[in-house]
């Protein structure tokens, strides 16, 4: 059917082909010559208030990308306030005008456009697309969200909500808490080496998000982009009528110089119980527009900036330490950094640490083969294109250059250059630019087991996960009991529905009985067909675990756990889902008294002594890794809690030391009852349902 | 790996999540891709569609072949044949391909679907030359090897296994649907891409081999270049890379009579995996190429795409009844042989499948009876203009619409003038393809159960 249609115009255009007698090559052909970047020319102009205007002109398509940015990033934050700029930028479309965030949202998505704002360490963005008749329309809304936002209360603790959400999150996982530990190191007191903490981002009131944004939000200094089906003109015409009666120039704020380290040194965080080390080694490099990013560039790229990288093939696929090893240079505006990671496996850290600084210096000492030098210019010269292949694109690339102050001819030059690196000036930009001997390594892991390997290696620090200082002899477990009292375990039955986003996906009950030899708990878990799972643990009549049963599934993988403990000893096997998929372990270990069973959690919190100062350390012990861990549950609030029975006030509760992050809600009111659990950073809640 | 399957559950859930765009008409047009086609003295067919405005190029490369050439036995076929193509050839070594691609800074991937299976590679311009030769090597010369095929079998096993067997509501969609078409007079669409475990288990190394010899053949694919090339110098490598690859016997007919309103086919899909119930309800409407397909598009986009479509507004948000709702026309792709709009839902905690059916069939009642207003319509084609003139930026896409085109269509310049079939949709016309297609005895109803199969 379709060839008969195409079939005459075909048929003559066969006849233009000339038929060559060419042989089929057995190899790869060569690049073609690399053409001149035909990169789009831009135009420019300033309002008399300031504001600069940029336009990269592409009629092909009927649609405009724009981009407002302003010097307004996080390193402008007042200290204390870490966190603000991010709100600011998330605020901006969230009331507007006379808009409130819905009606920002339906005007916008009615003229099938898109407009949102972003922070980011040194600038502030507010990005728009929208097809050329809405163009009026989205020069006023890009007007109202830049100089008339509202700042609504609602949307201002909606959004500190889900701030506070995923900081928690963020500050239990181990690379957070890595590249947090590694920018205080290299940046110090500069804004670069501060972050959003809880405290801080509580802090921040409606009156410090107007004056950031009435302070920095101006248009002198700022840059207007507009990529596509648009000219010079037009643009100025838009924006003269859309920022009318805009002024004002943000004022010059002296950051602290950045200095050079002296000397290496080697940040040990101690993360108890961690099964994996985070590995960074980086250092402070260059400002923006220094000429040695070329070379650099490239040299990154053969040392670890991608699949066929030095540091993957070896770290990875050579030795099996690690699933990903990576290296890359970032710009800043004051100051850039370099920065080599890997995630290895605990027992191969020292060695891991070893080889990644062996490439380090490798890369700085030993010319690179050409072979090499090829295929990572062919890379990078060859992805850079499709990285400006639309529009929008363009604009952020062109955006991203003026902004940093780089060279006029950035954009059209960048493939060229980057092809014009040679061997020799690769390696002398990458022992200028890459500096073990002035750099800052940070091994998150835990310490007990890795601080004796990597001792040596630089003068040692050991914080813990909170940047307190440690000495060696901390880091050897200790073993703490969670005081309860075991008359309180009586026997119940609880039932608890698990929501998604406000829909039951599923449910969990548990019950304790008391049996002729103790106490026996039983939780069966049921999740949206994803996860089944259940448990049994026996306990003597002093609730000393003697078993732990579990089965289960978990997408459609079973699962299993049987350990017993006797004599100081927790024997048996476990099977259970890692990222790395199903992961089977035999346990076989001493257990200190006092050591509970990480499952038995949920049912201990009834015998607990509740207060609203309430606070527990204790160890646990994972039947699933057969790894103790220490945990922390303290009582930070006292809320309203509804559950289907009514609303209850109750101690909110977190629990931190374990991977997830998790809130448990418990009555005030004795005898305490469980009636809620959220697990920080995702959408589940566990609310009881029986009364 | 060339993740077929996952890439319809992601354009599935991408429709899901659409954002609204209400209704203000524009007038503005997508811009015309200029092209030129040709055929290869071996039966290629070449479309190029020059365009220099990125120093980018795609070569994408279709295949005539899915899952509706496969036959009883052997499901599951096509799919298995796509994972083959990235197993190495006579001059590329097993993943070469990938690392070819990715040190000249390009991308690529490959899907099969009922009617085509595609390989893209997106390069930077001055690439060209090694996505054709590529491209050419396996054509000339993949390797059909014992262990290739064997591990390849094992992950597609292990693909059905994660994304069908182990997932909720999948099996229904991916599979359950397909009993709307008829085995016995339509084989070629009665069975779905993934296939059978018992036919994948089945499946043997000779088997690939004639696969290949039958289909991969230059006379049953279409290469198409878009993007930053000249004409000229890309006909020359064609030439030298593609010329010499022997013509093939031309692929069997494939046959299908599926008559329309044959009677409601309704039953209970136990799941397993699903904790809620769900439901699933498809009409037949004709192929792709029927003058009706824009209005069952726009109608599919009207009832089931957006917070404010219709299904989403009575049966989520008002009666409160599901979690969520998708509807749409032709959802995995289009189909020279019978296509079908669907709805899945997901009934909320405690509410009955049969309330959940009732409801969403009373919006297709609602529709037949009373069609839809103006606005609606609007609003269902601007989504429709904005997402074609956005997404036709890109050399790759643009690629996909001209292979579409002239596989769907016929002819790869009615990428050009499709469109206006849309624009010039009336509400008339929904309410009619609505009255003639929303028939009870043109529907397949599946009920899911979230029981335990036996």
């Amino acid at each position: 059917m379709t060839r008969l249609l195409m079939g005459s115009a075909m048929a003559l255009a066969v006849l233009a082909v000339p038929v060559q007698a060419q042989e089929f090559p057995k190899t790869p052909p060569a690049p073609g010559p690399l053409t001149p970047a035909a990169f789009p020319p831009f135009q420019e102009t300033t309002l008399p208030n300031g504001l600069k205007i940029l336009v990269v002109e592409s009629h092909k398509q009927p649609v405009v990308s724009i981009s407002l940015s302003f010097p307004a990033g996080a390193a402008y934050e007042p200290a204390g306030k870490e966190g603000l700029a991010d709100m600011v930028a998330s605020l901006l479309t969230k009331g507007a005008g006379d808009r409130t965030a819905e009606q920002i949202a339906a005007t916008v998505e009615g003229a099938g456009g898109s407009l949102s704002a972003s922070g980011g360490n040194d600038f502030l963005r507010v990005s728009a697309t929208t097809l050329t008749p809405k163009l009026d329309l989205a020069f006023e809304l890009l007007a109202d969200v830049v100089m008339r936002p509202t700042f609504p209360e609602s949307e201002i603790e909606l959004l500190r909500t889900q701030t506070l959400s995923s900081l928690q999150v963020e500050l239990s996982q181990p690379e957070s808490i890595a590249s947090r530990a590694f920018f205080k190191a290299i940046y110090g007191d500069h804004p670069y080496g501060r972050q959003a903490t809880p405290t801080s981002v509580r802090s921040i009131t409606r009156q410090d998000l107007v004056t950031f944004h009435g302070t920095r939000i101006a248009p002198s200094g700022s840059l207007l982009v507009l990529a596509g089906d648009i000219n010079l003109d037009q643009a100025r015409r838009l924006a003269i009528r859309a920022f009318r009666g805009w002024l004002g120039t943000p004022p010059t704020v002296r950051r602290p110089t950045i200095p050079n380290r002296e000397s290496t040194e080697l940040l040990l965080v101690h993360r108890p119980g961690s099964v994996q080390s985070n590995i960074l080694v980086g250092n402070l490099t260059y400002g923006p527009t220094d000429e040695r990013q070329y070379a650099a560039t490239v040299a990154n790229r053969i040392l670890g900036g991608g699949t066929d990288s030095r540091l993957f093939l070896i770290l990875r696929e050579e030795k099996s330490w690690t699933y990903g090893a990576y290296s890359s240079l970032a710009r800043r505006m004051d100051r850039g950094y370099f920065i080599a990671t890997a995630e290895v496996r605990t027992e191969v850290t020292d060695s891991a640490l070893k080889e990644l600084l062996v490439q380090v210096n490798r890369i700085r000492s030993e010319p690179v083969s050409a072979e090499e030098l090829e295929a990572a210019r062919g890379a990078l010269v060859g992805s850079y294109p499709l990285s400006t292949e639309t529009a929008d694109q363009v604009a952020g690339a062109v955006a991203t250059s003026r902004l940093y102050g780089l060279p006029e001819d950035y954009v059209q030059t960048y493939r060229v250059k980057l092809g014009a690196v040679a061997a020799e000036d690769l390696r002398a930009a990458a022992e200028s630019t890459i500096r073990p001997e002035r750099s800052v390594m940070v091994v998150v892991g835990d310490g007990a087991k890795i601080y004796d390997g990597i001792k040596d290696i630089a003068p040692i620090r050991i914080v813990n996960a909170e940047g307190e200082p440690l000495t060696p002899a901390d880091l050897a477990p200790k073993t703490e009991a969670l005081d309860f009292d075991p008359a309180l375990v009586v026997a119940r039955r609880d039932s608890f529905a698990i929501m998604v986003q406000g829909n039951a996906l599923g449910h969990l009950t548990s019950s304790v009985e008391r049996t002729a030899t103790g106490v026996r708990y039983i939780e069966s878990t049921r999740l949206g067909g994803f996860v089944e799972q259940d448990s049994e643990i026996l306990m003597s009549p002093d609730l000393t675990v003697q078993s732990v049963k579990q089965t289960g599934t978990v997408q459609g993988q079973a699962t299993s756990i049987v350990v017993t403990f006797a004599d100081g000893r927790a024997k048996g096997e476990a099977t259970t889902p890692t990222p790395e998929g199903m992961k089977t372990v035999t346990i076989d270990t001493t257990i200190a008294e006092g050591v509970i069973d990480d499952n038995l959690i949920q049912a201990l919190l009834p015998a607990l002594a509740w207060g609203p100062e309430a606070k527990w350390t204790f160890t646990t012990f994972s039947s699933s890794s057969g790894e103790t861990t220490s945990l922390t549950l303290a009582v930070s609030a006292t809320e309203s809690v509804t559950t289907p029975s009514g609303t209850t006030e109750a101690y909110r509760a977190e629990l931190t030391g374990a991977p997830q992050v998790s809130s448990f809600w418990v009555s005030v009111a004795a005898p305490h009852r469980l009636l809620k659990i959220a697990i920080a950073g995702t959408p589940i809640e566990m609310v009881r349902i029986t009364p | 790996m060339p993740p077929t399957l996952s890439r319809r559950i992601v354009a599935a859930l991408a429709l899901v999540t659409l954002a609204l765009y209400p209704a203000l008409a524009s007038a503005q047009e997508p811009a015309r891709i200029a092209l030129e086609t040709y055929e290869l003295p071996n039966g290629l067919q070449v479309i190029l569609a020059p365009d220099h405005s990125a120093q980018v190029v795609a070569v994408d490369v279709w295949y005539h072949v899915g899952s509706r050439n496969e036959v009883p036995g052997r499901t599951g076929f096509a799919h298995l044949f796509e994972h083959m193509m990235f197993q190495g050839s006579a001059n590329v070594a097993k993943s070469q391909h990938f690392q070819l691609v990715e040190r000249a800074g390009g991308n690529l991937n490959g899907s099969t679907a009922e009617d085509k299976t595609n390989y893209y590679n997106v390069l930077p311009s001055n690439r060209l030359n090694l996505g054709l030769w590529l491209e050419a090597d396996r054509m000339r010369s993949l390797a059909i090897t014992d262990e290739n095929f064997s591990n390849q079998r094992e992950a597609v096993k292990e693909e059905r296994r994660l994304r069908v067997d182990n997932q909720p509501y999948t099996g229904a969609l991916f599979e359950g649907v397909y009993a709307i078409t008829d085995s016995a007079t339509c084989f070629p669409y009665a069975h779905s891409v993934i296939g059978s475990m018992d036919d994948l288990n089945a499946a043997e190394t000779k088997d690939v081999q004639a696969f290949f010899d039958q289909y991969y053949v230059p006379n049953n694919a279409t290469l198409t270049l878009t993007g930053d090339f000249e004409p000229a110098d890309a006909k020359a490598l064609i030439n030298q890379y593609f010329g010499s690859i022997p013509r093939g016997n031309e692929p069997p007919e494939v046959t299908c009579n599926q008559a329309f309103n044959t009677g409601l086919i309704r039953k209970v899909w136990p799941d397993d995996k699903a904790n809620l119930p769900g439901v699933v309800i498809a009409y037949r409407i004709p192929d792709y190429a029927h003058a009706d397909t824009p209005a069952l598009e726009l109608l599919g986009t009207i009832l089931g795409q957006g917070e404010s479509s219709r299904m989403n507004q009575a049966v989520v948000r008002e009666q409160k009844l599901a979690q969520f709702s998708l509807t749409a026309a032709n959802l995995f792709g289009s189909r020279r042989g019978p296509g079908l709009v669907l709805t899945l839902a997901v009934a909320n905690q405690n509410v009955e499948v049969d309330a959940l059916e009732a409801a969403i069939l009373s919006e297709f009642v609602k529709i037949r009876e009373g069609g839809v207003t103006e606005a609606e319509l609007t609003k269902a084609q601007n989504l429709y203009r904005t997402g074609l003139i956005t997404q036709q930026q890109q050399a790759l896409v643009r690629a996909e619409a001209l292979q579409s085109a002239n596989l769907f269509l016929g002819d790869p310049e009615a990428v050009n003038t499709h469109w206006k079939r849309y624009t010039s949709v009336t509400v008339n016309d929904i309410k009619r393809v609505a009255q003639q297609y929303f028939r009870d005895d043109n529907a397949l109803i599946l009920l899911i159960t979230p029981e335990v199969a036996k």
